[in-house]
C-alpha cells in the first residue's frame, strides 16, 4: 500500500526520487577530480574499432593501465549495487531484478560494442584513420538504432524473455537518471557557451507554454465534439496526447478525479505511439530539416510523449543530423541537439503539475461540484512535480557556477564531468533504448479502436505540426557551437 | 489539516473502496462513496457529530506496477460528511 501524504513521500520508494540519487552520487563522485581524485574513471566506454580488442577501454587517464574487461566488470558491479540498492527500497523484487538487469545489461553492452563497428559508426573524415573506404557514417546513432530493434524484437517476439526482464526494464528509471547526468554536460557546455544555453532554455520555455495553449483544447474538441468521447475520457486523453504522456495522463486522471482504467488505457497506448514517433521522427527531421538542428530537436521535445521516447529520439536525432551536416564539412558540437529536444519536455514536465491542480480546481467546484469536498491544495502540485528535472538543475547550475565563480578549477572539475556526462550517460540512454523496446508490445494496440484512431490523427494533424510551426518560431536561427573535424 | 478519520482510497475496476481499521464503504461514484462513508462511521461508532472531516490518500499501487515508474502520485481528497 502506497499512499502520498508528506512533501517527503516516495524519496526512497519511486524511480524518479531515485534517478536523483543515482545522479547525484555520480555526481558528487566526479566533482572528487577537483581535489585530484578520479572516483569514476574507471567507466568503461566504446570505442569506435575496427579490432574487437580495442573496442572498450576505461574512461579516465588515471585508470589507464586497466584492461578493459576489468574497467567492464567495476561498471557492471557499481551500477548492480546502486539499482539494486534502488531495486530493494521500491520494494521490487530483488532477485528477478537482479536477474533481468545482468540480462539487460549484457545486452545492452554487447549491442553497444557491435554499434561501435567502423562501418557503421565511423564518420566520413575518419574512413582513412580506420583504414575503411565505405561506410553508414551514422556515429554513435548506429548504437541506438541496433538497441532499439533488439528491444522491439525481444518485447514483440521472444516474450518470455521480455517477462523476464520486466522488472529490471525500466525506461523512465534509467532515462532520468541519464538526464540528471545530461545536467553536468549542460553545465559543461554552459562553460563555453553559457549565453546559447540559457537562450535555449528560455526559448524552451515560451515555445513550451504557447503549445499548450494550443494542443490541449484542440485536442479536447476533437474528442468531444467528432469522437463523442466523455468528458473524463476526453481530458485525460488530451493530457496524454499534447502534454507529457503517461505522467500526465496519470496526473489528469487524478486531478479530476476519473477511474483508474482511464489513465491506464490511455497510457498504453501513449506508450505504443511513443514508440512509433521515435522510430520516425528523428529520419523524418534530419531528412525535411536538414538546416534546422535546435528548431527539429525542440520540436521532438514537444511531440515525442514520455521522457524516455523523446530523450531517445533525440539523441538519434543529435547523432543522425551532425552525421550529415559532416558529409557538408561541418562538424556540430555533440549535444545541443538533444538538450533542444530535452529543454522543451523538461518545461513541459514541470508544468504538468499546475495544469493539474488547474484542472482539478475546475473539475472540484465547476463540472463535478458535490457538497462536503473540500479544497484542492497545492501540496498537490509538488506531489506530481517531477523530482528528477532538481537533480537535472542542481548539476547544470553547479557546473555553471564552477566557470563563473572559480574558474581556476575548471580544468579539474572537468576530468570527473567528463566521465559522468559522456559513458555513464550514454550507458543509461542505452539502458533505456532497449528496455523500452523490452515493454513495447503492438500487439496492444488491438482492441483500442476509436481512441488509437483519435491518438493517430491528433498527433499527425494537430500535435506534430502545431509543434513544428511554434518551435521554429522561438528557435529559428538558432544552431549548435561548432567544432573543429 | 487534521482529519477526524483517514482512510485508504482505491479501485477496484468497478467502485470506488475506502476502508481504514473498522471502516470500509463502497460506491460507483465518489458521492456514492461518501455516503458509504457516513454511514459506516455510523456504524463502527467512531467520531460522531454533526461534521466528520474525513482524509482519503489513494492508495498509488491500485496502478499497474508498469506504470508507476511514470508517475507517484494519483490524488488524495478531505470531504466533510454529515454524520
Amino acid at each position: 500500500m502506497t499512499v502520498n501524504r508528506k512533501w517527503t513521500s516516495g524519496m526512497a520508494s519511486t524511480e524518479d526520487w531515485w534517478a536523483v540519487w543515482l545522479g547525484l552520487f555520480m555526481f558528487f563522485a566526479g566533482l572528487a577530480s577537483i581535489g585530484d581524485v578520479d572516483l569514476v574513471g574507471w567507466m568503461a566506454k566504446t570505442k569506435t574499432w575496427t579490432d574487437l580488442s580495442k573496442s572498450l577501454a576505461p574512461a579516465g587517464k588515471a585508470y589507464a593501465d586497466w584492461t578493459p574487461l576489468a574497467s567492464l566488470l567495476m561498471t557492471y558491479a557499481v551500477f548492480t549495487v546502486l539499482t539494486g540498492i534502488g531495486a530493494a527500497t521500491m520494494k521490487l523484487d530483488v532477485r528477478k531484478f537482479l536477474l533481468g538487469w545482468t540480462t539487460l545489461f549484457a545486452i545492452t553492452w554487447v549491442v553497444w560494442i557491435v554499434g561501435h563497428e567502423a562501418h557503421l559508426a565511423a564518420p566520413v573524415n575518419k574512413w582513412e584513420k580506420y583504414g575503411i573506404t565505405w561506410g553508414l557514417s551514422l556515429g554513435g546513432g548506429a548504437s541506438y538504432i541496433l538497441a532499439l530493434a533488439v528491444g522491439l524484437v525481444i518485447g514483440n517476439f521472444v516474450k518470455p524473455l521480455a517477462r523476464f526482464l520486466q522488472e529490471a526494464a525500466k525506461p523512465e528509471w534509467f532515462i532520468k537518471t541519464a538526464i540528471v547526468y545530461l545536467g553536468i554536460k549542460i553545465g559543461v557546455m554552459s562553460m563555453q557557451a553559457a549565453g546559447f544555453a540559457f537562450e535555449l532554455a528560455l526559448a524552451g520555455a515560451c515555445a513550451t507554454f504557447v503549445a499548450y495553449l494550443l494542443f490541449w483544447p484542440l485536442i479536447y474538441a476533437l474528442a468531444r465534439k467528432a469522437f463523442k468521447l466523455p468528458r473524463q475520457w476526453a481530458a485525460v486523453l488530451s493530457s496524454g496526447i499534447s502534454v507529457c504522456g503517461v505522467s500526465a495522463a496519470i496526473a489528469t486522471g487524478g486531478a479530476i478525479r476519473a477511474k483508474p482504467v482511464i489513465p491506464v488505457m490511455v497510457s498504453m497506448l501513449i506508450v505504443i505511439y511513443a514508440m512509433i514517433e521515435l522510430i520516425v521522427l528523428p529520419g523524418f527531421y534530419t531528412w525535411a530539416a536538414p538546416d534546422q538542428p535546435i528548431v527539429n530537436g525542440a520540436a521532438m521535445g514537444m511531440t515525442v510523449k514520455t521522457d524516455g521516447a523523446d530523450a531517445a529520439a533525440g539523441a538519434i536525432l543529435d547523432e543522425l543530423m551532425r552525421a550529415q551536416a559532416a558529409l557538408a564539412g561541418v562538424f556540430w558540437e555533440e549535444g545541443w541537439i538533444l538538450t533542444a529536444s530535452i529543454m522543451t519536455k523538461i518545461w513541459i514536465d514541470m508544468f504538468i503539475g499546475v495544469w493539474a491542480f488547474l484542472l482539478a480546481l475546475v473539475w472540484v467546484y465547476k463540472v463535478e461540484r458535490a457538497p462536503g469536498q473540500r479544497a484542492i491544495g497545492p501540496s498537490e502540485i509538488w506531489l506530481r512535480f517531477p523530482k528528477f528535472v532538481l537533480g537535472y538543475l542542481l548539476c547544470w547550475f553547479a557546473y555553471t557556477a564552477i566557470a563563473l565563480f572559480w574558474p581556476d578549477v575548471m580544468e579539474a572539475a572537468r576530468v570527473g564531468a567528463k566521465t559522468v556526462e559522456s559513458p555513464m550517460r550514454k550507458m543509461m540512454f542505452m539502458l533505456t533504448f532497449v528496455a523500452m523496446g523490452v515493454i513495447t508490445d503492438f500487439a496492444k494496440l488491438k482492441g483500442m479502436g476509436r481512441l488509437a484512431l483519435l491518438y493517430g490523427l491528433s498527433l499527425v494533424f494537430i500535435i506534430a505540426p502545431t509543434a513544428y510551426v511554434v518551435a521554429w518560431i522561438f528557435h529559428r536561427g538558432m544552431m549548435p557551437p561548432t567544432v573543429a573535424g | 489539516m487534521k482529519a477526524d478519520v483517514e482512510l485508504v482510497l482505491a479501485h477496484d475496476g468497478e467502485r470506488w473502496i475506502a476502508r481504514g481499521g473498522p471502516i470500509r464503504a463502497s460506491g460507483r461514484t465518489l458521492g456514492e462513496l461518501d455516503a458509504s462513508v457516513a454511514e459506516a462511521l455510523r456504524a463502527a461508532g467512531g467520531p460522531v457529530g454533526p461534521r466528520v472531516t474525513v482524509f482519503m490518500g489513494f492508495d498509488f499501487d491500485t496502478l499497474p506496477r508498469w506504470m508507476r515508474q511514470y508517475a507517484a502520485h494519483y490524488f488524495n481528497r478531505t470531504v466533510t460528511v454529515e454524520v
